[in-house]
């Protein structure tokens, strides 16, 4: 692993999911059509939606190949490895790349293969992952689909869409569910997708070093779910993490159950290490890093943070516990 | 390697290009080099006239990939969706356009007829006479990440999704022989005597089939994904990138199956980028991340120093026909023509 690589050199992706309908592609024209000061290449599948004139737009096929390792959530999208390979050919044409993913796609495979391919990695970074999400029909969708929960289950920021079409009693509803899915997103309210570039490109919502804002206050809650919902759960602990400890039940937790963790987000605090050490994952991709000090003013507690399916949460929190050294 | 002589600095052409060196490609006549760059031109250097260097552009966009044309000049493939021919002195005409789709793979071969020209544009591999006639179309199960001809032209090999596919190129009708083996192969090698075929996988290993049996044979060990493998003249060794020294599998004596890699010029931590073997002798050109280019004589394994590390990743190494020459591109737009000739 890189230690402090130059991370400003690396291009920023933001992913751009999101159901048919639910104004993805609204929100992509908005992009590339307001006056921000930034370039992006934008990697599409429905070229003809975009009613944007623009060079560095790629018209892509999703191929989503499996790893040669036996796990068959190890999932990349081998298009993105050529085409970001590809695009750092003229990487002083654009300051950053916007990834649109096609309506049923699970968000998955973008998000490993920046985990997975070097080339991708040391050159680029996920900058966020951004799900548009419609007031009006996504409870219908989450009725109906698995990929509706996880396209919300993956997003660091989400936009809440379509706002003007639905009664106040009805967002609060629709946002009452998104929140059970995923505490943790940055949800915008908008209507036809408006709302500040800035809340949606350049977050570092992926970065390691983000991870701890992310992580709001801890609200356990005792509503019953059924076992393949998508929920999310946050533990906290206040002895210090045993490295050790911590990777061995971390190695054996993905392996087993990493097809039902769509995203684990972790802030430790590694006995005998004055810095913090974020970690975090996408199924069974794993990826750390020690982020600088921990603040002055900030007590040294560790916290991790589970969003997936069939999450057992006191099997997870006695697990986590057992890694204090 | 403080101390060392670099051959660049007596027998070098050096220029700082200003863009990403996508390939290079010396003329059939093995006279003039062509540098594909990440900013969409062509800039082309006669070595036996000493001057400027000549800039074209090409593609509009960046140029995806280079192939000496089996007639006079170079092919190329742009983002821009465009196959285009650039003769020697200049003058560019369109082969075909792919709309949106990038044309990331070209090959060529001298072949019966002139020479043959194919290029992939999303799953289908096209065809052409060397006149830019298009004689067919070959799909794919999924997107051509490599393409090659064997050493005569006869057959062109395709890897993808899943394997490679290997095709006649004069057969009436097309059917490939598919070369099955689970996972993403990302690029692709044929053995000059057409005794095999090897791909390069996503997971940082190599896989190959024996002809015409298909026998299975799987290279693995690299830290790092291989982005070039090049035969030597005979198709005695295989030369490959992706570790921290060159990775020669022999092709002999039963290999690569239960043989161990010889591996020349490592042992520093700096991983091997691109691999050229030379066209006459048992030689190979290496380049790595940092910039250093070497020479190594397969047989001896000893090292001539070529060019000198700080200029960037090596992205491509090439030479010409007779083997008196040397291209050089680096991911930073550094490119050189180093001259091996004998001097009197």
């Amino acid at each position: 692993m890189m230690a402090d690589a130059a991370t400003e050199d690396l291009v920023p992706v933001t992913v751009l999911t999101g159901y048919l309908g639910a104004g993805k592609t609204t929100l992509l024209n908005r992009i590339l059509s307001e006056r921000h000061g930034g370039k992006y290449a934008v990697v599409i599948n429905e070229f003809g939606e975009l009613g944007v004139d623009n060079d560095l737009v790629v018209d892509t096929d999703e191929e989503v190949f499996e790893m040669n390792n036996g796990c068959i959530c190890c999932t990349v999208r081998g298009d993105l490895i050529r085409i970001v390979g590809g695009l750092m050919k003229r990487r002083d044409r654009f300051d950053g790349i916007i990834i649109e993913t096609t309506g049923l796609a699970n968000p998955a495979p973008v998000a490993q293969t920046f985990f997975v391919d070097d080339g991708v990695r040391t050159k680029t970074r996920l900058d966020a992952i951004v799900t548009v999400v419609d007031a009006k029909h996504v409870l219908a969708r989450l009725e109906d689909s698995h990929e509706a929960a996880d396209q919300i289950a993956f997003a660091d920021v989400i936009v809440l869409n379509k706002t003007d079409l639905v009664s106040a009693e009805e967002l609060a509803e629709v946002e009452r569910r998104i929140r059970q899915i995923n505490r943790f997103a940055v949800i915008h309210r908008t209507e036809r997708a408006a709302l500040p570039i800035d809340q949606v490109l350049n977050r570092g919502a992926f970065d390691l070093k983000r991870v701890l804002d992310m992580v709001p206050d801890f609200l356990d809650s005792d509503e019953h779910e059924h076992d393949d919902e998508v929920t999310s759960v946050s533990f906290e602990v206040e002895r210090p993490i045993d490295p050790e400890k911590f990777n061995a039940w971390m190695g054996v937790l993905l392996a087993e159950k990493g097809q039902d963790l769509l995203r684990t987000k972790g802030i430790l605090n590694y006995q005998g290490d004055d810095r913090r050490f974020a970690f975090q994952a996408v199924h069974m991709m794993a990826d750390g890093d020690f982020i600088g000090p921990w603040p002055a003013d900030e007590p040294r507690r560790s916290r991790i943070v589970f969003i997936g399916r069939n999450l057992n949460r006191p099997q997870l929190r006695r697990g986590f516990e057992a890694c204090q050294a | 390697m403080s101390t060392a002589h670099f051959l660049i600095e007596s027998r070098g052409a050096v220029r700082d290009l200003g863009a990403f060196v996508v390939a290079a490609r010396f003329d059939r006549h093995g006279r003039i080099a062509a540098f594909a760059l990440g900013d969409g031109t062509l800039r082309l250097a006669d070595w036996s006239q000493p001057g400027e260097w000549r800039e074209l552009p090409v593609h509009d966009g960046a140029v995806l990939a280079l192939a000496a044309d089996p007639g006079d000049g170079w092919i190329t493939g742009g983002d821009d969706g465009k196959l285009r021919r650039t003769a020697s002195d200049g003058a560019i005409i369109d082969i075909a356009s792919f709309g949106t789709k990038w044309v990331e793979q070209v090959a060529t071969a001298l072949g019966d007829k002139g020479g043959v020209l194919a290029c992939a544009a999303g799953k289908v591999v096209y065809v052409f006479d060397a006149a830019g006639m298009k004689l067919k179309e070959l799909a794919h199960p999924s997107t051509v990440t490599g393409l090659a001809f064997d050493g005569k032209g006869k057959r062109i090999g395709a890897s993808h999704y899943n394997g490679a596919s290997l095709w006649f190129v004069a057969a009436k009708t097309d059917s490939p022989r598919l070369l099955e083996w689970k996972g993403s192969h990302v690029g692709i090698a044929i053995h000059p005597e057409g005794e095999a075929v090897v791909t390069a996988l996503q997971e940082n290993a190599l896989h190959g089939w024996a002809l015409p049996d298909g026998k299975h044979m799987r290279m693995s060990g690299y830290p790092a994904k291989t982005q070039s493998m090049s035969f030597s003249r005979t198709g005695k060794w295989l030369a490959t990138s992706g570790a921290d020294a060159m990775v020669l599998w022999p092709f002999f004596g039963g290999g690569p199956m239960g043989k161990a890699p010889l591996e020349l010029a490592g042992g520093d931590g700096i991983q091997c980028t691109q691999v050229a073997c030379h066209p006459k002798e048992d030689m190979v050109a290496g380049g790595f991340t940092d910039g250093l280019v070497v020479l190594a004589d397969i047989g001896s394994s000893r090292i001539l120093p070529v060019a000198p590390p700080g200029h960037g990743p090596v992205s491509t190494l090439a030479w010409n026909a007779g083997g008196s020459h040397l291209a050089i591109g680096t991911e930073t737009g550094y490119a050189a023509i180093v001259d091996f000739s004998k001097r009197e």
